[in-house]
């Protein structure tokens, strides 16, 4: 008569639990590394609510700065996941690589004056990671970290629209209305479920209505820069 | 006045776009007046084209795909669920652990297990490599047909199946799904039926992995069935069920097996991904093991008052009811 419970069966399952248990705290340890760099990113980009685009020359290198480091970290992030299954520990990073990438793209977006906006294949490789795999078990950006990193980006987008009303850079606030615009009618193309995605996604509209009242408010008193959006910023930058 | 024509000419499209939006009926010249339409209907609203819009139709593609992929697992899952819960509710009308089946009930398990065979297959090719964890949660099926699979086994052997045992019924499961042959119908799911050696595509075949959170969550479900199984078999047979023949001095009983994997579970260390899931499914173990010891008590204290193999006659008891 066999024994209820195969002997061998208790120490092969103990010796799986405490792998995954190994294989979370090593996770935990890098994305909190992770968190960090982005957290100081951040904060650091904060300050273009507060600085004058003649100043961008100073703080966006420490911005860049502060994205390698986050590159950095992604790498490691990647090559340690990797070995594991994507999907079962994702959602440990996945908060963390979202923030991460917005700033990147958000960097990206201010550091030209033709407001380039990486597509997520041009993210990936900035990140030099792969992208949106299908197959493969392996560490990647996926589609749904990528929009939600938009959707971060055109709420931060929005507040600055604000504030460099402020600071007086009133072409600042027309170009983020025609960028922001343009991704708002992007999104639109989309078929989203009820997630978390579509959650975020609703909240653009305040950040387009919110984006929208500062040009109206521009327009009401004739503060537009009358050439147009982009060569209206060309002149600014030059003076 | 000016400053809002102004408006119109720097930002036309803000215009146009609030004119779409807050008008459905018709569209207002500047001073208010209805406009005539000129021609026929209009073309419905147009979908904003700019820059991104390529970019977010490969976008939208990618979601819709998967999306598409999860649906169409969940309403598998959903059906295997439930064909799970009906082996299980048949193999409660047994009444002791024996290698052999009572023939109605193995008849309904072999309609059930081909069903969930043919779910398990168009589900199959949707699930292998990276999709198995992205769709685990969709997948919780898995872990009601792991509860009827172990319930089989243990009815059947009185022993707790082991994931590598469970893996090769699995796979057949899957298997007799995808080619619905003349030998569909399964005699004996915990041996599985040699496969035909001229299914070449055999190694292509894609296999429905168990998780090792699959088969724990599974096992934890069992010991309710066993509790339910121990007290009903005990309640109508008067033996506590188990095995060994009549003349052996010590059979095992379903006590002995609820404590042994009570203890199993209790030494286990906890898993960190669901500390919370894991404290609750033992705690209810714990109660099961309990409730089926408080059953072996019964028996031992006045079990032997019974005459044995004495049954309630419940004919005589409705009667009354019925007159």
């Amino acid at each position: 008569m066999p024994p209820m419970i195969d002997p061998s069966l208790f120490d092969q399952i103990k010796s799986k639990i405490e792998e995954d248990t190994t294989v979370r705290k090593e996770l935990e340890q890098i994305v909190d590394e992770l968190h960090q760099h982005v957290s100081f990113t951040q904060g650091l980009l904060s300050k273009i609510h507060s600085t004058p685009r003649s100043k961008y020359p100073t703080l966006l290198p420490q911005v860049e700065e502060g994205i390698k480091s986050q590159v950095t970290t992604v790498g490691k992030l990647s090559a340690y996941a990797s070995q594991y299954p994507y999907y079962k520990y994702n959602h440990k990073w996945t908060r963390s690589l979202q923030d991460s990438l917005s700033t990147c793209l958000l960097y990206t977006w201010l550091s030209s004056p033709a407001h380039p906006l990486l597509t997520p294949s041009q993210l990936a490789d900035f990140y030099s990671v792969p992208l949106n795999l299908v197959s493969e078990d392996k560490f990647h950006i996926t589609t749904e970290e990528y929009l939600l990193a938009l959707v971060a980006i055109i709420e931060d987008l929005s507040r600055l629209a604000m504030n460099s009303v402020t600071l007086g850079d009133t072409a600042l606030a027309v170009e983020i209305s025609a960028f922001v615009k343009d991704l708002h009618a992007g999104f639109q193309v989309l078929n989203l479920k009820n997630d978390i995605l579509r959650k975020r996604v609703d909240s653009i509209k305040y950040a387009v209505k919110k984006v929208e009242d500062v040009v109206y408010d521009l327009s009401l008193r004739g503060l537009i820069p009358a050439a147009g959006g982009a060569a209206g910023a060309e002149g600014k930058k030059e003076e | 006045m000016e400053g809002v024509q102004e408006q119109q000419q720097t930002a036309p499209t803000v215009q146009t776009n609030k004119k779409d939006v807050d008008m459905s009926g018709f569209k207002r010249d500047w001073n208010g007046n209805a406009k005539k339409r000129d021609g026929p209907k209009p073309p419905p609203k147009k979908v904003v084209q700019n820059q991104f819009t390529p970019m977010f139709e490969a976008l939208r593609d990618e979601l819709d795909q998967h999306h598409d992929r999860r649906e169409r697992i969940i309403k598998a899952s959903r059906d295997i669920t439930a064909l799970s819960k009906k082996i299980i509710f048949a193999l409660q009308r047994i009444r002791k652990i024996d290698e052999e089946l009572p023939k109605n009930i193995q008849a309904e398990l072999d309609t059930r297990l081909a069903d969930i065979s043919k779910l398990l297959a168009t589900i199959a090719p949707e699930i292998q490599g990276i999709n198995r964890y992205r769709y685990a949660r969709s997948l919780m099926c898995l872990e009601e047909l792991v509860e009827a699979l172990t319930f089989l086994h243990y009815l059947k052997t009185q022993t707790l199946i082991t994931p590598e045992q469970l893996s090769p019924i699995m796979d057949d499961l899957v298997q007799k799904g995808i080619a619905p042959s003349e030998d569909v119908a399964m005699t004996d799911v915990s041996e599985p039926a040699v496969a035909n050696p001229e299914q070449l595509e055999e190694k292509e075949t894609p296999k429905v992995s168990l998780t090792q959170d699959d088969y724990l969550y599974g096992v934890f479900d069992l010991t309710g069935e066993m509790m339910r199984f121990a007290t009903t078999s005990t309640a109508l047979t008067g033996t506590m069920a188990g095995s060994g023949a009549e003349g052996d001095e010590q059979p095992r009983t379903i006590v002995e097996d609820m404590h042994e994997l009570g203890s199993f579970f209790e030494m286990l260390p906890v898993g960190q991904g669901n500390r919370f899931q894991w404290e609750k499914k033992l705690e209810v173990t714990r109660q099961s093991v309990q409730k089926v010891e408080r059953l072996g008590y019964d028996r031992t204290i006045r079990g032997s008052e019974r005459p044995k193999g004495w049954i309630p006659d419940l004919s005589s008891g409705d009667q009354p009811e019925e007159e």
